[in-house]
């Protein structure tokens, strides 16, 4: 029961991040479909850094460094959604889904060459990191903390405050909602879109990080990160485009994730004799049964997915 | 004399390729005065102030602000200098409150978070000083349209502006909004502030302005008090001219009625009013009935009802003997009606589509186009579109096969009408079918409408053009505000008649008994529907 | 209102402008894709890339060579169909995302009438494409009727549709008790293979080169046909161009928008039949990602400058490239090169539109000021531009 528990708490933690990253995205008005991509250069990038950091390097130096780096690459890699959709008004759709398939090829190649280069016998696509891994970890009991927890719910807040108590949120979601209104008290909605999905960036990278190091310490790149991506943007359309009820979402969904791994150590569970498959399905029908009934009056922000044409206002 | 105005729009030519939409037009603006911009649909009023938003620059003429020249470049530009504008569609962000959406892009903060109380305190102390009453809490998706204009307001005084700019304020709002709105306006002059107000509607004018200027395609008509005027003197500024164009055509000899349309009412997509209000009129075989009217005052919405692009909220149609009332689209076209649409970019055409794809839109599932393998048979189409092209001297540079994008807008309009009159119909309803077309291009329209009419069909012409009005029908209905106002014989009314039913000034037909029982009724069951278009 | 004829312009011919654009990703893909190898390794760069493009033509027999290219056809099939599902939505003006889990859905029902009903191959292609359609059918009633966007739905049933293949296909009638495989169809159901008809000869014996093969050309062909040829083309295309016209024309939008998805559903539910079918691999009940084939479908379709046509020489050309990129040097390089090029590929195709609306704009402007120069201009554009 405890490691049902820990497992839905840090799915929950990378669920809840993704997912605000694309609330962030598409609050300014751009669709990122990319984030599952997103999410494997992030770890790509945090998983190079705790290999490449010296074996004595401190647990502070080696949560920071990772977490930067991944943050890091995240931005970066948004920054072809960014340029693609809002300067030249791409179809989101197109990038996205480009953005998801390249990810994992150049961290597949990424990754084999790194290996290959230190040793030409070694043509995986794995990266271990059992020894850096430990620096996340704090056992409270049995209860295994990881830092990245408590990163994810200051974040949250965070977001929540930066969307409904400050300027930046304000303008934000005016962006997403009607680019003409806001462009008529000028706010320069390019830039406002910029901001979104980078922070989309910001929050997808870290996400990709705390998920390769969830439960296991080592990762092989070739399976990306098994359309972790997809699960947080059902859980922000579960969270209708909200940070609290993002929360909520991740929570849920997270345990739905966390009975696939664990279902077979809980009585009751075990007795129903249910595949892993089907907790695993679960999400993503309980997402289409909502999105069929709220669909017609959702939240989701009315101008996302629209290229802003400055000329066409 | 040129310290008391708040700002001059001086000798301002604006053109556009093979147009002069503003030329060499004067506005002068007093400081807290009421200064009403009158003209037709056309007139060149949304052009001049777009020059002064900085949306356009003018290639002529001055911009002064206080005796200084100034200039625009762009909105931000008129902001600063203190000109602000309620557009005719709000700029609002639904999901926002109403203190959210005052305060957007001029918001008062402290470290990046927003000081929420301060902007209360101002907003509830502008909203007191000038009357207008608004909820800050609630959000824009649940507020009616006045209070949202009221937001509006609120959004301009909040930033200090001096000079408001009114674009056709009150086409969306109930009388009793219209008569609050005025107050309003009355207001705020008082209070110093400098307003433009934009219509067409004379009444509204001669309560509210102190002065008025008119235009009249793009030329600057004059501008004068409103106490030391008439409406009928408007009338004649707005529109008096001479009849540039007598249609030649024999007295009508009408037939059996086509169309019947009974107590028909229309639901709005832009506002929580019904667009058209219990409507009641009939058409004949050979003769033309022109509905008339400034736009936006429900003939859209009335041929969409008829056409069945929409429901129906009341009423019944009866086309030649058949209740049509809830029938399709396509059961419509095929049983008698052609229907040369408002807009042709829109549902005329599709414009990615070749020529000859485009003239047989409405027959191309008849066995003459399509065999009973499903196969379209693209010879009989062809010789079709020629056949058509020829007969109706459709232009265009590769004949059939032309992407009907690539065409100009008066061959366009003219594969339009070749395709509804050249297919089997009783009725014929044509709506604006001169919209944007070269003097040329109208004669030929007009005979093609006087033709149908010779040849039996009952033709149901919607018109904003005066002449047109004037001239081609056999009789005219005017539509005001959702309603017939008046009916009129175009061989015996005046033009500045018609200018005075067209805006609302005068009407012949009384409402029916049961109208405002209806109206009281619906406005509640649709105020959900027209928030949902709203968004 | 005297048009002249338009001089010809090469440049503005769309098939031209397709086929050009197509060419400058493709340019722009090997060439990002040869930097990244000379980073790798600067050394074999160049036989690298060669190989990759070669893919076939690089073995050394002339026999091994068409047994490889047998191969790349063989996978070319079902990438095609995927392909041809999503430029026949696409064309109604609808991202059919969703042909992965359509794909899947096919992949489940088509193997399980093999391997647990022992049915002969064309009954189980029809239960694939059915099995397809129902699920595109899903997607395409949720967007007619709940307003529910066909790429968010097509995302979440490409999720379901692979756990839910993962389960079925793991029951002990169909599964391979010692791996995570799906037994194997020869030994299993051999009239669950689609026949090779004779063609397997021609390519160097390799039984994977089926029927398959010229069946997917014959659907590109009849896509072509139907959209282009037919009532039913002519109702589909107007209902993508223009909802609005379609509406005035009478035309049953929202039942058009069900029957496309349906149809698409159809045309990838069959292209895994044409992969699960013709033996070349079985169903890993363990996978835990979408597989790719739905999504380089996109890729084929846009490179194929969204034509049906197009779409078959795109596919082979995507194929070929990620089979060449298993033929490189894997002790310096990885062979996941080829799915970064057709990656940035698919990237570069988001640009195309913009690319060709340009381009159009440029041809355009320059046409307008040539006669402008040549008449007086048009009063009838002027006046619409006048009040508004």
């Amino acid at each position: 029961m405890l490691l049902l528990v820990q497992y839905t708490i840090i799915f929950a933690s990378v669920l809840c991040l993704v997912a605000l990253g694309g609330c962030f995205s598409e609050h300014s008005g751009v669709i990122n479909l990319g984030l599952d991509g997103i999410m494997v250069m992030g770890a790509l990038g945090g998983a190079v850094t705790m290999f490449l950091l010296p074996a004595e390097a401190s647990g502070v130096v080696i949560v920071l460094a990772t977490t930067f780096a991944a943050i890091l690459v995240g931005v970066i890699y948004s920054c072809l959604l960014a340029v693609a959709s809002i300067n030249f008004k791409a179809d989101q759709t197109l990038i996205g889904t480009a953005m998801n398939l390249l990810a994992t090829a150049v961290a597949t190649v990424f990754v084999r060459a790194m290996n290959t280069s230190l040793n030409p016998d070694n043509v995986s696509s794995s990266i271990q990191y059992i020894h850096e891994k430990k620096a996340f970890l704090k056992y409270v009991g049995k209860f295994e903390f990881n830092w990245f927890m408590l990163m994810a719910v200051v974040l949250l807040v965070l977001s929540y405050f930066i969307l409904y108590k400050t300027k930046f949120g304000l303008r934000l979601q005016a962006c997403g909602e009607n680019p003409q209104a806001a462009d008529s008290v000028g706010i320069n909605v390019y830039a406002m879109r910029w901001a979104g999905v980078l922070i989309s960036g910001f929050l997808g990278g870290l996400g990709g990080i705390v998920y390769i190091t969830a439960g296991v310490s080592e990762w092989k790149f070739e399976m990306g990160v098994a359309g972790f991506g997809f699960l947080a943007l059902a859980v922000m359309i579960f969270g209708q485009w909200r940070p609290t009820k993002i929360a909520l979402a991740a929570l849920l969904f997270g345990m739905f994730r966390a009975l696939s791994n664990v279902y077979t150590g809980i009585g009751f569970l075990a007795a129903l004799h249910m595949p892993s498959t089907v907790y695993n399905m679960l999400p993503y029908i309980i997402s289409l049964i909502v999105l069929a009934f709220t669909s017609k009056n959702s939240r989701a922000p009315k101008a996302e997915g629209i290229p802003y044409d400055k000329g066409m206002r | 004399m040129g310290q008391e105005y708040a700002i001059e729009m001086v000798n301002i030519t604006k053109r556009f390729p093979g147009i002069i939409a503003n030329d060499n037009i004067t506005l002068q603006l007093r400081k807290s005065e009421i200064h009403a911009l009158l003209g037709e649909n056309g007139a060149g009023k949304s052009t001049l102030m777009s020059v002064l938003f900085g949306l356009y620059q003018a290639e002529e003429g001055v911009i002064k602000k206080d005796g200084k020249e100034v200039s625009i470049n762009n909105p931000n530009d008129a902001n600063d200098l203190g000109i602000g504008m309620v557009h005719q569609h709000f700029k609002l962000v639904q999901c926002f409150t109403v203190l959210e959406i005052i305060i957007l892009g001029v918001e008062t903060t402290s470290g990046g978070v927003l000081q929420m109380d301060e902007a209360r305190a101002k907003v509830m102390a502008l909203s007191e000083k000038y009357g207008l009453q608004v909820d800050p809490d609630a959000k824009i998706e649940d507020i009616t349209v006045g209070m949202q204009q009221r937001t509006e307001i609120l959004k301009m005084l909040y930033r200090d502006n001096e000079i408001l700019i009114f674009d056709e304020p009150t086409a969306v709002l109930t009388p009793q909004e219209i008569d609050e709105l005025m107050v309003i306006m009355k207001n705020l002059a008082a209070e110093g502030k400098s307003i433009l107000f934009i219509s067409h509607k004379l009444n509204e004018i001669m309560e509210v302005a102190d002065r008025v200027s008119v235009l009249r395609r793009g030329k600057y008509i004059g501008t004068v008090e409103v106490k030391n005027t008439t409406k009928e003197e408007l009338s004649r500024m707005m529109v008096g001219r001479d009849v540039q164009m007598v249609v030649e055509k024999e007295p009508s000899k009408p037939g059996d009625t086509i169309l019947k349309v009974e107590n028909m009412t229309v639901a709005s997509k832009l506002h929580s009013n019904n667009a058209v209000k219990n409507v009641s009129f009939e058409v004949r075989e050979g003769e033309i009935v022109c509905i008339a009217g400034i736009d936006g005052n429900g003939q859209t919405e009335m041929v969409y009802g008829l056409a069945g692009f929409e429901p129906l909220v009341e009423g019944k149609i009866i086309l030649c003997g058949e209740d049509i009332t809830k029938a399709s689209i396509r059961h419509r076209s095929t049983h008698g009606m052609s229907h040369i649409p408002e807009d042709r970019h829109k549902h005329g055409l599709v414009l990615d589509y070749p020529l000859e794809y485009n003239m047989v839109l409405q027959r191309y599932f008849e066995p003459e186009f399509t065999a009973k393998s499903g196969f379209l048979k693209k010879k009989d189409i062809r010789g079709y579109s020629e056949r058509l092209e020829a007969e109706h001297d459709v232009r265009s540079g590769q004949g059939p096969i032309t992407i009907a994008r690539s065409m100009s807008g008066g061959n366009q309009q003219k594969a339009i009408i070749a395709r509804e009159v050249d297919r089997e119909h009783k009725l014929l309803i044509a709506v604006q079918p001169t919209r944007g077309l070269d003097v040329g291009a109208i004669e030929g329209v007009h005979r093609h409408l006087i033709e149908e009419r010779d040849n039996g069909r009952a033709v149901l012409l919607v018109s904003l053009e005066l002449e047109e009005v004037m001239n081609v029908p056999d009789r005219i209905l005017v539509m005001y505000e959702g309603e017939l106002v008046g009916e009129l014989d175009p061989k015996k009314t005046t033009v500045e008649e018609l200018g005075l039913y067209m805006a609302g000034a005068k009407r012949n037909l009384s409402v029916d008994a049961n109208t405002s029982e209806i109206e009281e009724s619906e406005v509640v069951d649709n105020t959900r529907e027209g928030k949902e278009e709203a968004k | 209102m005297n048009e002249r004829v338009e001089k010809k312009n090469i440049l503005k011919n769309p098939s031209f402008q397709a086929i050009l654009t197509s060419l400058v990703c493709i340019v722009f893909g090997l060439f990002i894709g040869y930097i990244v190898l000379l980073i790798i390794n600067p050394a074999g760069a160049g036989e690298a890339i060669k190989t990759i493009l070669l893919n076939f033509l690089s073995r050394s027999s002339s026999a091994a060579q068409m047994k490889a290219l047998g191969n790349t056809l063989a996978k070319t099939a079902p990438l095609l169909m995927c392909a041809l599902s999503i430029c026949f939505c696409y064309k109604v003006g609808l991202f059919n995302i969703g042909a992965a889990g359509q794909y899947e859905a096919g992949a489940c029902f088509g193997l399980y009438a093999a391997l647990a009903w022992n049915m002969p191959w064309y009954v189980c292609l029809l239960i694939a494409a059915l099995a397809g359609a129902v699920v595109g059918a899903i997607s395409g009633a949720l967007k007619a009727y709940r307003n529910v966007n066909e790429v968010i739905s097509g995302i979440m049933l490409n999720w379901i549709m692979l756990y839910l293949t993962n389960m079925m296909l793991s029951k002990k009638e169909v599964k391979d008790p010692a791996s995570p495989y799906t037994l194997k169809l020869s030994s299993a159901n051999a009239d669950g293979l689609i026949p090779t008809a004779g063609l397997n000869e021609l390519f160097s014996n390799n039984k994977t080169v089926t029927l398959a093969i010229p069946l997917a050309v014959l659907f590109a062909v009849l896509i072509w046909v139907i959209l282009s040829k037919t009532k039913f083309g002519y109702e589909l295309k107007a209902t993508g161009y223009n909802k609005e016209a379609a509406m005035y024309s009478g035309m049953k939008e929202k039942q058009n928008i069900i029957v496309t998805l349906a149809i698409g559903g159809a045309l990838a539910g069959i292209g895994a039949a044409f992969l699960f079918l013709t033996g070349y691999q079985e169903w890993s009940t363990t996978q835990t990602s979408v597989p790719g084939m739905g999504f380089n479908g996109i890729a084929a379709t846009f490179l194929g400058g969204l034509h049906p046509i197009g779409t078959i020489f795109a596919s082979f050309f995507i194929q070929s490239i990620t089979d060449g990129g298993a033929l490189i040097n894997k002790s310096i390089y990885p062979s996941q090169i080829s799915d970064l090029i057709s990656s940035i590929i698919i990237y570069l195709c988001g640009f195309v539109l913009f690319f060709k609306f340009a381009l159009n704009n440029w041809i355009d402007r320059s046409a307008k000021r040539e006669k402008a120069k040549a008449k007086d201009p048009e009063p009838a554009k002027a006046a619409e531009g006048g009040d508004k």
